[in-house]
This record gives C-alpha cells, sequence and structure tokens, in this order.
C-alpha cells in the first residue's frame, strides 16, 4: 500500500495547503487541524468562499477515499488472480513430482535389473517394467533418460495462463498495485531464495557451468546423476522443478527445445531483463527522465532485485538469470517497460523485445490516464457502458428524453403524441434477456401531434414538452411511485405556452432561474419565465439565419444564450438586449458549402466556454465562446448526427446519429471511448435523442424504432 | 421537400422541420422498405395519402403476414386514438361520466386492474390505453414486429373490444368530439371496417352505427 499512500500524500499536500492559504485563520472552523491551533482565538466565521471551499475539499476528499478504495479493490483483485495462478502452479509442481518419482522408480528398476543381469546371468522379475505412462499430452512422449526431463506443462496451458494474467493487469492497469503485489512477491522471492540458496549448496558439489538456457542445468543435474547417489540426484531433480515452477509463476514459458520460438523470445526477454537490472544498476539512483511516483517505487522494488540477484550471483549464474525473469515477468510488466527501453540502447536482441514492449507501452499509458484524478481515475474504471433497460411503450419514434435531476427517473416524448414517465427501480423481470424491462408510470397526453422536445426542470418538479402542434406544455411530474393505473388528474397539467405558430423544435432550462427558451419551425426562439403571469420574456428572430433548430443557455454567461440555425449558423444572444453577441464562424468548408450542413442539436459546455454543435453532414464542431472560432471539428457518425449531451462534470459527450448508433467521446481529447448500436431506423431515421443522467451514472437514448434505452 | 436529381431521398423530420412538412416525402415502395418497421412505414404512408380511402389503407401488400398486419394496424389505432382521448380528457368528467358506458346496456368494468373496477370513462379511456400500449409492446408477447406468434395474434380480438368502448362512448355521450375527431381521422370508420375484416369483433359489440349513417348518405364503403 506504499504507493497509493504516497500518491494519497502528495495529492492531499497540496489541497490542504490551498485550504490554509486561502481560507486563513478566520475560516478555521472548517477544518479540523486549523481549529486545534487557533481554537479560543478566533471566532467562527462563515463566508460563502469559505464554506464553498470547505465543500471541495470534502468532496476532493471523499473522491480521494473512493479512489483509495478503488486501489484497495484493484490490488484485491489482482491478488486473488495471483494467487490462483499460484495455486495452478502448485498444481503442475506436484504433477511433476508425481512423474519424476515414477521416473525415478523406473530407472533403479532398470538399473537391478542390469546389476542382476550382469551378476547373475538372468533376468530379474521384479513385476512391472514398462516406462510410466502419463496423461498429459506432451509429457507421454517425453524420453526416460533424454534432455528435457521436465516439461511438466504443456506450452499451451502455460500460454494461455499468461495470456490470461496479462489480459487481467491490462484490464485493471493499475501499476501502482502492481508494483506493490510485485514488490511483495519480489520480498517473499527473497525469503524463498534462503531456501533455494540451501538447496544451492547442495548443487555447488557438483561442478556447475554458467549457462544460458533453462535446461542447462538440469542437464548438468542428470549428469550428475548417474555417478551418484539416486537420493542426490532427485534432490536435483526436485529443485529444477522448483525452478521450473518458479518460471511458470514468472509467466516465462521456458521450453527446453531449443529451436522452439517462444522459448528463444522469452529467454532473450530474460536475458534484456538481466541487461536491464545491469543497466539500471549502472545508470543509478539518479533514473533521469523516469521521475514520477512509479518509477520512484519500480526503483525500490529494482532495488530488491538487485540485491536478489546479488545473493544469487554468488551461487549461480544461471540462476540469477531465473531471479530477474521472474521478478520481471511476474509483476514488472509495466513498471520494467521504460526501463528496458534504457537497456535497448545496447541491446542486440532489442527487436525481439520491443515486440513485449507494445503491450508495455499499453500499460503505462493506461497508468498515465490514471493520473489524471481521482474523478479521471473512477471514469476509467467503467469504460463500457451496457444497455440495461429497455423502455417500449411507445406507438412511434421517440423523439426526446429527459432524466430526473436526482432520482432514476426519466420521461420520454413520442411521435404517438404522448409523453410517458418511468422509473427505472420499476423493472418487470423480462425472461431470456440480460436487459430489464419497464413499464411506464404515467402517460402524459395533451399534444394533438408529435412531440418533438423535452426539458426537465432542474428541481425535477416540472417538466416541459414542445409538440408539432406549436404547443409548449408545462407537466407537474407525478410522484414516481404513483399507481400506474391512477385515476386522472387534471393538474399534472400545469400551463401552456402557446405563442409559437409552428412546430417547437427545442427546448432549454436555466439551471439556476426559472426560464425556459423555445425554438420553434416559425423562425423564433423565445425566452419565457413558466410561472409567472405573463409568461413570455421576449422573442428573437434572425431574417439572416432562418429557421432556429435548437437552443441552449450559455453556462458559463447566464445571460446569454446560443442558438443554430438550419443555415448551419451559430450565434450567441444576450438575453437582455436580444443582439448576437459572437457569431460561431463555421470554417471556411462550410461557408463554401452550406447545403446539407444543417445544425440539428447545440449543447453548452457546463464549465468551459465551448459550444458544440451536431452537423447533418455527419460533424461535431466545437466552438470556442469568447472569439466564436471552430476549436475542432471531426467527421464523428457514418450519417447525420441527430443530438448531443454533455456529462454534468463536462468530461464526456455523448452523441447520436441516423446511423443507429450512439458514441461516448472525452472531450477533452476529442477520441471516441464508445460505440452502442442502439437502435433500428424507421424511413431513414434511427436515433433522435441522448441523455446524461445528471447525478446518476445513466446514459439513455430515444430511437425512431419507438424504443428508449437506458446503459448504466 | 427538395429533390434534386441523383441524390437519395432522406426521408426524416429535421429540426426546424415545419408542421406542414412534416413526414411530407415522396412514398416509398413497400419493396423497397428493408427495415423492420416496413408494415408500420407502409401503413403510415397509406394513411398519410388519404385517410378517408380506407380500403386502400386495409390493403395489405402482397405476401405480407396477417398477423403482423394486424399488429400494426391495431398499433397505429391506438396511436391515433391518443387524439381522441385528449379531446375527451377536456369534455369528460368523472364527475358526470362516472361509468364507461355507451347505451343503457351494459356498464364496462376496466381490466387494467387487479380486479376488475369501475372506473370513471376517463380513467377507463386512459386506462384501457395505457394497458393496450404496454401489452402491445410487450416483451413476452410480442417480442418481434416482423413475426407475430398465433397465440399473441389472439389477444388483438380483446384489445380490439377493449378500445372499441371508447368509439361508443363517445358517440353516445360526447357526440360533437366524436363527430369532429372523426371528419378529420375517419378512425372509427377504419377500426370497424378493419375488425369486421379481420373477424376480430363480433357484428353485436360494434353499436356505433358509423356504416349505417355512410349508407344513408349514400357514400359506400367496400
Amino acid at each position: 500500500m506504499r504507493v497509493p499512500g504516497q500518491c494519497g500524500g502528495t495529492m492531499e499536500d497540496p489541497s490542504s495547503q490551498n485550504h490554509n492559504g486561502q481560507l486563513g485563520p478566520s475560516s478555521g472552523g472548517f477544518c479540523a487541524e486549523n481549529k486545534q491551533s487557533d481554537e479560543g482565538n478566533q471566532r467562527i466565521q462563515y463566508s460563502i468562499p469559505g464554506i464553498l471551499h470547505f465543500i471541495q475539499h470534502e468532496w476532493a476528499r471523499f473522491e480521494m477515499e473512493r479512489s483509495q478504495w478503488e486501489v484497495d479493490r484493484a490490488e484485491l483483485q489482482a491478488r486473488i488472480a495471483f494467487l490462483q495462478g499460484e495455486r495452478k502452479g502448485q498444481e503442475n509442481l506436484k504433477n511433476d513430482l508425481v512423474r519424476r518419482i515414477k521416473m525415478l522408480e523406473y530407472v533403479l528398476k532398470q538399473e537391478r535389473a542390469k546389476f542382476h543381469k550382469l551378476k547373475y546371468g538372468t533376468e530379474l522379475q521384479q513385476g512391472d517394467m514398462k516406462p510410466p505412462v502419463f496423461d498429459e499430452p506432451g509429457v507421454a512422449e517425453m524420453p526416460v533418460d533424454g534432455e528435457s526431463p521436465y516439461t511438466s506443462v504443456s506450452n499451451i496451458s502455460w500460454r494461455q495462463g499468461r495470456q490470461l494474467l496479462r489480459q487481467y493487469l491490462q484490464e485493471i492497469g493499475y501499476t501502482d498495485t502492481i508494483i506493490d503485489v510485485r514488490s511483495n512477491r519480489v520480498r517473499s522471492l527473497l525469503g524463498l531464495n534462503n531456501n533455494a540458496e540451501a538447496e544451492e549448496n547442495l548443487n555447488n558439489a557438483q561442478p556447475v557451468p554458467t549457462a544460458l538456457n533453462g535446461n542447462e542445468p538440469v542437464k548438468t543435474a542428470r549428469k550428475s546423476q548417474q555417478p551418484t547417489s539416486l537420493t542426490e540426484a532427485m534432490m536435483l531433480d526436485t529443485e529444477a522443478a522448483v525452478l521450473a515452477n518458479f518460471e511458470f509463476l514468472a509467466q516465462a514459458d521456458v521450453d527446453l527445445e531449443d529451436d522452439d520460438d517462444i522459448s528463444e523470445d522469452l529467454d532473450d526477454q530474460g536475458d534484456d531483463d538481466q541487461d536491464d537490472v545491469k543497466t539500471a544498476r549502472r545508470k543509478g539512483k539518479g533514473n533521469d527522465g523516469l521521475s514520477d511516483d512509479v518509477d520512484a517505487e519500480a526503483q525500490v522494488v529494482l532495488n530488491e532485485l538487485i540485491l536478489l540477484t546479488e545473493t544469487e550471483d554468488n551461487t549461480d549464474g544461471r540462476h540469477q538469470t531465473d531471479g530477474t525473469e521472474w521478478g520481471s515477468g511476474m509483476g514488472f510488466q509495466s513498471g520494467a517497460g521504460p526501463r528496458r527501453q534504457m537497456g535497448f540502447i545496447n541491446d542486440e536482441e532489442a527487436p525481439d523485445s520491443t515486440l513485449g514492449l507494445g503491450e508495455l507501452a499499453q500499460l503505462t499509458v493506461s497508468n498515465e490516464a490514471e493520473a489524471f484524478g481521482p474523478l479521471a481515475s473512477t471514469k476509467e474504471f467503467r469504460k463500457t457502458w451496457n444497455a440495461k433497460y429497455t423502455l417500449r411503450s411507445h406507438f412511434d419514434s421517440v423523439r426526446a428524453l429527459a432524466f430526473h435531476p436526482v432520482e432514476p427517473v426519466l420521461i420520454t416524448a413520442s411521435e404517438d403524441n404522448t409523453l410517458k414517465l418511468w422509473n427505472l427501480q420499476k423493472t418487470v423481470p423480462a425472461k431470456k434477456s440480460a436487459s430489464l424491462d419497464v413499464e411506464p408510470l404515467y402517460t402524459f397526453r395533451c399534444h394533438t401531434g408529435p412531440v418533438l422536445c423535452l426539458a426537465m426542470s432542474s428541481s425535477g418538479d416540472q417538466c416541459y414538452s414542445g409538440g408539432l402542434d406549436g404547443n409548449i406544455f408545462c407537466w407537474n411530474l407525478p410522484n414516481p411511485n404513483i399507481d400506474p393505473y391512477d385515476s386522472f388528474d387534471p393538474s399534472v397539467l400545469a400551463c401552456n405556452l402557446e405563442d409559437h405558430t409552428d412546430a417547437v423544435w427545442g427546448l432549454s432550462i436555466h439551471k439556476q432561474r426559472p426560464q425556459l427558451l423555445s425554438c420553434s419551425a416559425d423562425g423564433t426562439v423565445k425566452l419565457w419565465s413558466p410561472q409567472s403571469k405573463i409568461p413570455l420574456l421576449s422573442t428573437y428572430s434572425s431574417e439572416q439565419d432562418g429557421i432556429p433548430t435548437s437552443v441552449d443557455f450559455v453556462r458559463d454567461e447566464p445571460n446569454r444564450m446560443v442558438a443554430a440555425f438550419a443555415s448551419s449558423h451559430c450565434v450567441i444572444y444576450d438575453l437582455e438586449t436580444a443582439k448576437p453577441v459572437v457569431r460561431l464562424e463555421s470554417s471556411q468548408e462550410v461557408l463554401n458549402n452550406v447545403v446539407g450542413r444543417q445544425i440539428n442539436r447545440v449543447v453548452a459546455h457546463p464549465t468551459l466556454p465551448l459550444t458544440i454543435t451536431a452537423h447533418d453532414d455527419r460533424h461535431i464542431r466545437f466552438y470556442d465562446n469568447t472569439s466564436g472560432k471552430l476549436v475542432h471539428s471531426m467527421v464523428a457518425h457514418l450519417d447525420s448526427v441527430t443530438s448531443l449531451a454533455v456529462d454534468p462534470n463536462g468530461l464526456y459527450l455523448l452523441s447520436g446519429s441516423h446511423d443507429c448508433s450512439i458514441r461516448l467521446w472525452n472531450v477533452d481529447n476529442k477520441t471516441c471511448v464508445q460505440e452502442i448500436t442502439a437502435h433500428r431506423k424507421k424511413f431513414d431515421e434511427s436515433i433522435l435523442d441522448v441523455a446524461f443522467h445528471p447525478s446518476r451514472p445513466y446514459i439513455a437514448s430515444a430511437g425512431s424504432d419507438a424504443l428508449a434505452k437506458v446503459f448504466v | 421537400m427538395k429533390m434534386a436529381d441523383g441524390i437519395a431521398i432522406l426521408r426524416r423530420n429535421k429540426p426546424g422541420t415545419k408542421a406542414k412538412d412534416f413526414s411530407r416525402w415522396p412514398d416509398e415502395p413497400f419493396e423497397e422498405m428493408d427495415s423492420t418497421l416496413a408494415v408500420q412505414q407502409y401503413i403510415q404512408q397509406q394513411i398519410r395519402r388519404e385517410p378517408s380511402n380506407i380500403a386502400q389503407i386495409l390493403t395489405p401488400p402482397e405476401g405480407q403476414d396477417e398477423g403482423v398486419w394486424k399488429y400494426e394496424h391495431l398499433r397505429q389505432f391506438c396511436m391515433e386514438l391518443n387524439g381522441l382521448a385528449v379531446r375527451l380528457q377536456a369534455d369528460c368528467h368523472p364527475e358526470t361520466c362516472t361509468q364507461m358506458t355507451a347505451t343503457e346496456q351494459w356498464i364496462f368494468l376496466c381490466a387494467a386492474h387487479k380486479t376488475p373496477k369501475e372506473c370513471a370513462a376517463i380513467d377507463y379511456t386512459r386506462h384501457t390505453l395505457d394497458g393496450a400500449a404496454c401489452l402491445l409492446n410487450s416483451n413476452k408477447y410480442f417480442p418481434s414486429r416482423v413475426s407475430i406468434k398465433d397465440s399473441s395474434v389472439a389477444k388483438l380480438g380483446s384489445v380490439c373490444r377493449r378500445v372499441y368502448r371508447i368509439f361508443s362512448h363517445a358517440y353516445f355521450h360526447h357526440r360533437t368530439i366524436f363527430d369532429e375527431f372523426e371528419n378529420e381521422t375517419f378512425l372509427c370508420r377504419r377500426f370497424t371496417l378493419f375488425v369486421t375484416k379481420y373477424n376480430l369483433m363480433s357484428k353485436d359489440n360494434l353499436i356505433v352505427p358509423i356504416l349505417e349513417e355512410e349508407a344513408g348518405t349514400g357514400e359506400s364503403e367496400a
């Protein structure tokens, strides 16, 4: 647990310094340490920045604790995998030993027979004289006095196990943990090493040549077996088997046939490792260019390893290789990555080993990703979203959906003129499928045409729906535990905002104020205060830009909105003056050929001055709100992009398209994190809306196949 | 709807489409529909073309599986009945229409509850439509929209019987609403012909004299 501890320490330090620096003694009441130092002298003064800071501090602490738990969990999981591997190794070892005993028995019988024949000139009758037969393939063919006395397990199963463990390591991608476990292993190996040394002394009775290959020492053992007593030979055999087992644990597949490619590769790798260790030793503690914690930690482990190799140096050259191989193969995968690179400079075997490095490099990358912070790391862990709930009850295309801000509740709006309320906690178990069916709790009927858009108030008490009939209805949300077949309550419909004269295509609700934006095919964008007596606050229209298709409030400038138009223009307006403030400039190519570049959806980033637009020409474009310049443009889908949603933290972007897929994007580096094929086509339409739950890990998609799906 | 030669027609309602242009695209021949929702697309296309041409709407394309055809039509009926329910919500109050009745002969009990209940007419309407929506979308009975088990097709009859009561209640108690709605959608006429054609309801239960009226005014239906 050393690494996480260190990490925690380094991360906590600046924050607590910050805390002290910003708050000073005046708000010491918030912090236990401060409280102790300033007790009695200071009155507790609460200030808004102080409180905010305290909340942020607490939040950071919780996040950190959570990531700590994640670390612990990953660690335990790694440990389980490790122990499982070890158990397998032990089993192999056992089988190996049993076989060896049988072999020795056989040899002994043969010797006796020979002796008897020489002495008495007759055959000795001593029962079963058949060579032992083994079930395992690849062992049965083993020659009794051959070159390869201890291939205990077939290559395949070793490689499978090795592959499995590697996969696992990549999956958890948590190098800190690995190093930790690894260092434990190294230490326990050192413990084991004492035993090995004891055995080594036995071995030293024989002249042991410095070997290059794994089978060499065994060969010597074999050779030495003939003149010496059987017991000693058995000891040597056992030791060889133990070593073989080490190698298994090290995931280093040692094959005894010299011409086998794999074994060569691995042996090379082993040699490389040895070289690398030496290089590292030579380059010493400086370790330039590798300054992060992980490497520092790896350095410690490395020192242990050096210690190990040094001990072994005294006994047997070959065993040194074994040890190193063990260490690097087992745990070093990622940690040793950069170090190996160092070693490659003067290494002949580089090409072979770079193959291995490919995987290692990946591991290092995932390690970097972890460094983004506690939040990023938790996200990193839950990389894949899977369909969990299928919401089936609409008769026609689902046009829009919106989540409740807190509860696992959502509303869908459909072309069948209705909206439906769903509670994800009230599921109907569906047979034969992993996904759960949910039945709607309430059906909102009032629109006389398809319902096209939806917005949920930030309190979750009300929602607004805009339809093809030009109406915007304001609904009071029924209790999410309502009986689906309760009697009709007309008060669910709170009000009707009916100033639009054509289809209402977009709604957006202000996060703090009770204000609503709507855009309509009648060419206007309207600002509403739905609770007031005269709900319509103002109307915006632009001859130049044409029909608005989507609107959103700009989050960092509460008095601004961004409107997107079918003409592919995108403009930020000041709500007070009703004047355009910034025109988000279309790139040159767009200006040249405006046809087919319609913006289908515009969303404002929750924290950054960034506007994201979804276009008919398969692009998603990012604009800077202050300069109005295009920041990034990417072909995001195979067909028109219809919908966008940004997660509440602003880290991920979700997009839906008529190509039937939804895609999750990392806002930071604009890479696609996941793609899910979610809905079927009706005519040429497929996915019409996507959404993030504001506070829970749910995402949802709405499709023209009359279904909505929720992913977890 | 702009149509350029050589450019494939995209049958989409893009954001910003005006209400009058909604779903107004050139018909797609049934043979060219490759979607799993082809039957729904086809039915909606036929209705959009001419809602009063019921014979045309009820004529299935060649080789169409009858179970799916009936199922998709019933979905469409339930969907369009939402329109009637919206109008009834404004006029049919639980205080005045305390029971679901048409003629004085029957009081209909709401089957949406564990034990059938004497719901007010508007509740009966809503519950029946909600229940039909659940049944017709049920993963258990209708997991596919391409092929439907015979045992599930058998369920369509009872759905028809229940939703028909909405027509009859509207006809006998909210005649103005019924007439307005019928003049726009021809829904009751279509429904009556549909259930007759496919034998989903017995003639005795079809109490709204809609076809007779037409015969009286000289219009003849298939």
